[in-house]
């Protein structure tokens, strides 16, 4: 299908609603395997040659985060309704690809005990499935976008083979953080990166240090590649088509059609055999509660009256420090993450988790570039030389993301007091995050601040968004990242949304893929997650059809 | 140290970068055509370094160029020499939407023109060094916003200045001068780092 053409594709199988992680290996695998699959994006297809402007705007000082792929504006509105504000703009894409384009592509799989959390420690609740269950689909995924990782790395749950490439050779900032950890038993290990060393079919990184958040040279995993496959093997996309609402037939028993517009004003009817809402988590949860009827007053798939529900997210904390008088970025490297520590994953009291689990990884950046802190000066010359040097090589930093507990009261609704672009109400999004959560952050910085000190170094800052004013820090720091739950699985209907096939519970030809399924948040950046689960769901609906 | 054009071009090469933008308008008619063929997906390969590109500019674009080098001469450190042809290919080659971005070259310089004439009295790319700075100090140059679609001085600040900014310190000169070979920005490769004692 041409860009321009935007009618309904005739008489397809599947109809998935978005182009990002949750989507596109679902579509591939559903396409290869002789289903038609139409594809409605809200976004465009962005052109790879325009990254490079993208990876500009990322490096200019006065450029917002959700500049770099064209998010905000009426189409993007929300609101915030909790303790937090919560940045969404600056956390997610729209466009063929979704976030992935944005990432920064650490793939660690979930724990064991992530699945587990009510039958091992009373807390939370356990998911339908277990880390065995979605196994061989972790290694599908893995095998699918090209994941560099180590096969021995400590802590890791574990794997039934070898990551497809070799893990990426540890940068001179990681090995000043494993020289440093070894002296105090706390051990720094090779992250698992979906970036291509060289063996996959497309495009080797060639180091431009920006992977988060555009990576120019493609050697980024980024889901527009399967949008394509699916393409190749007979898949339509429609770009541009924001879907408005999903309208069921007469006996509320299945999905007919997706109603979408498309930037002509146009209104279209996709129908479809079945659906899948891939369109992430805050705008799958709102298509759901845009699409409330007279059989469903309160949503689609919500008659457990969970939908929005049990919303979570990795509440991110930081720690950075110089080292005085010594160069710590004297390589040539490339990617931003090449290494990480997961000794805090597991809890201090297996018995009795008392804070959330910590995933760390060290930067291989640390601050600003230098073309950004040039261009945020104000002199020019031997003085702005002077003034960059002064700023730039002696620092190091670790980033982590946090585990917390899935609440109720933690919800994804619709805000009717303001609306999109094609006049719906915006998502709202009411998080206030835990004491758990609060103590993994203080795990997690205490522990980089005591490798950063048996360095020598001084530690600058080290904190969590949950410890200062959240909303004085700079946006990069804040809360947002990861977004999970709000359609949740179970094999419950009257408490959740989907099964452990993803269908939901009320409709048998809907399902619902993306990390809203998330029933617990572990620690683990979970895109790759949302991939293996996708693929799961991508099994049974090939079954069903 | 002069900053020449095969230093830009060694950057360019490496990224695969002049392949995706034809830079014709501003190099001359003959551009930077390579023998890749542009493709749209993420499976597109790295190119040839485009090492027939015109050495010469169109005597109609020798003003601009004139007043991009005055521009980076003094925002650069002394100890460089920053060429027209480094300006011209290393910058322009990066340059996505060519056309659009001549045009904002076109209007930033009458901008600073402007400015310079009202400062020293004479085109920038004619005054001094020091009244070239001079220009920068007392004016919203440097000091003042960076908008892409600001008013005339800050599009000026944006699309002149930090583009220039831009193309010296994320290349490897630049980050070499503060202690990095592969400055961001910069597609250096992946991989290599030294041992802990160099």
């Amino acid at each position: 299908m041409s860009a321009t053409d935007k009618t309904p594709a005739e008489d397809p199988d599947v109809c998935v609603v978005g182009a990002g992680p949750a989507s596109a290996l679902l579509s591939h695998c559903l396409a290869k395997r002789g289903h038609d699959v139409v594809i409605l994006e809200a976004g465009p297809r962005f052109d790879l040659d325009e990254r490079i402007e993208r990876m500009k705007r990322q490096i200019h000082p006065d450029r917002a985060d959700n500049e770099i792929w064209d998010m905000g504006g009426e189409r993007d509105a929300y609101t915030t309704s909790g303790d937090h504000s919560w940045l969404i703009n600056q956390r997610r894409v729209k466009g063929v690809g979704g976030t992935s384009l944005h990432w920064g592509s650490v793939v660690p799989r979930l724990y064991e005990k992530d699945f587990e959390m009510e039958s091992r420690h009373g807390i939370a609740r356990d998911w339908p499935i277990s880390y065995e269950d979605l196994q061989p689909y972790y290694a599908e995924a893995e095998q699918e976008i090209g994941v560099a990782g180590p096969d021995d790395a400590p802590f890791f749950p574990p794997r039934e083979e070898e990551y497809p490439m070799d893990p990426l050779a540890p940068s001179y900032s990681d090995k000043l953080f494993a020289r440093a950890g070894e002296a105090l038993d706390i051990e720094v290990h090779s992250m698992p990166m979906a970036i291509n060393t060289g063996e996959y079919d497309r495009n080797e990184c060639q180091g431009y240090g920006t992977c988060q958040f555009v990576c120019p040279s493609g050697g980024k995993y980024t889901a527009d590649i399967h949008v394509r496959k699916a393409e190749r093997e007979g898949a339509t996309l429609i770009t541009e088509a924001v879907v408005q609402r999903l309208n069921h037939g007469p006996a509320g028993e299945e999905i007919t059609e997706a109603v979408y517009e498309t930037p002509d004003g146009e209104t279209h009817r996709q129908k479809a055999d079945v659906f899948v809402a891939a369109a992430g988590a805050y705008e799958t949860p709102r298509l759901l509660f845009l699409s409330e009827s007279g059989e469903y007053p309160n949503g689609l798939a919500n008659s457990s009256g969970t939908l929005g529900k049990y919303f979570m997210g990795h509440p991110p904390a930081g720690v950075v420090g110089v080292l005085p008088n010594e160069e710590t970025h004297v390589d040539s490297y490339g990617p931003v993450v090449s290494s990480g520590i997961h000794q805090f994953y597991e809890y201090d009291d297996p018995d009795d988790p008392k804070r959330g689990s910590v995933n760390i990884f060290l930067t291989n950046v640390s601050g600003p570039s230098p073309a950004t802190l040039a261009m945020a000066e104000e002199s020019v010359g031997d003085e702005l030389l002077e003034s960059v040097d002064l700023q730039f090589g002696s620092t190091l930093q670790a980033n982590m993301s946090v585990e917390m507990l899935p609440r109720e009261d933690n919800q994804i609704t619709v805000d009717d007091s303001q609306t999109d672009s094609y006049g719906n109400p915006v998502p709202d999004v009411d998080i206030s995050p835990s004491e758990f959560a609060r103590r993994g952050q203080v795990r997690g910085t205490e522990a980089v601040s005591e490798i950063i000190e048996e360095m020598g170094g001084t530690v600058v800052y080290a904190d969590g968004t949950l410890t200062v004013e959240h909303d004085e820090m700079p946006p990069i720091a804040k809360g947002g990242y990861h977004p999970l739950g709000g359609s949740r699985m179970g094999e419950d209907p009257a408490e959740s949304v989907v099964d452990p096939n993803l269908q939901t519970h009320d409709l048998e030809n809907l399902y619902v893929s993306g990390g809203g399924v998330f029933v617990t948040s572990g620690a683990s950046n979970p895109t790759l997650t949302i991939m293996a689960l996708s693929l799961k769901a991508a099994d049974h609906i090939d079954e069903q059809l | 140290m002069e900053l020449s054009r095969r230093d830009a071009l060694a950057a360019l090469s490496a990224a695969g970068i002049a392949a995706t933008a034809g830079c014709s308008s501003l190099l001359g008619d003959e551009g930077t055509e390579t023998a890749a063929e542009e493709t749209d997906e993420a499976t597109a390969t790295a190119t040839d370094a485009p090492t027939d590109a015109p050495t010469e500019t169109p005597a109609d674009e020798a003003s601009s160029m004139d007043t991009m080098v005055a521009l980076a001469e003094v925002l650069y450190p002394s100890e460089v020499e920053p060429t027209e042809s480094f300006v011209q290919t290393y910058l322009y080659g990066r340059i996505y939407a060519e056309e659009a971005y001549a045009g904002e070259v076109d209007s930033g310089i009458e901008t600073l023109n402007g400015l310079a004439n009202d400062e020293a009295g004479d085109d920038f790319h004619a005054l001094s060094a020091d009244e070239r700075v001079s220009v920068i100090e007392n004016t919203d140059l440097r000091t003042g916003d960076s908008v892409h679609d600001g008013s005339d001085v800050e599009r000026v600040n944006y699309h002149l200045v930090d583009e220039l900014l831009f193309a010296f310190y994320s290349s490897p000169v630049g980050g070499e001068m503060v202690g990095t070979q592969n400055p961001r920005g910069f597609p250096g490769g992946y991989g290599y780092s030294p041992p802990l004692d160099q």
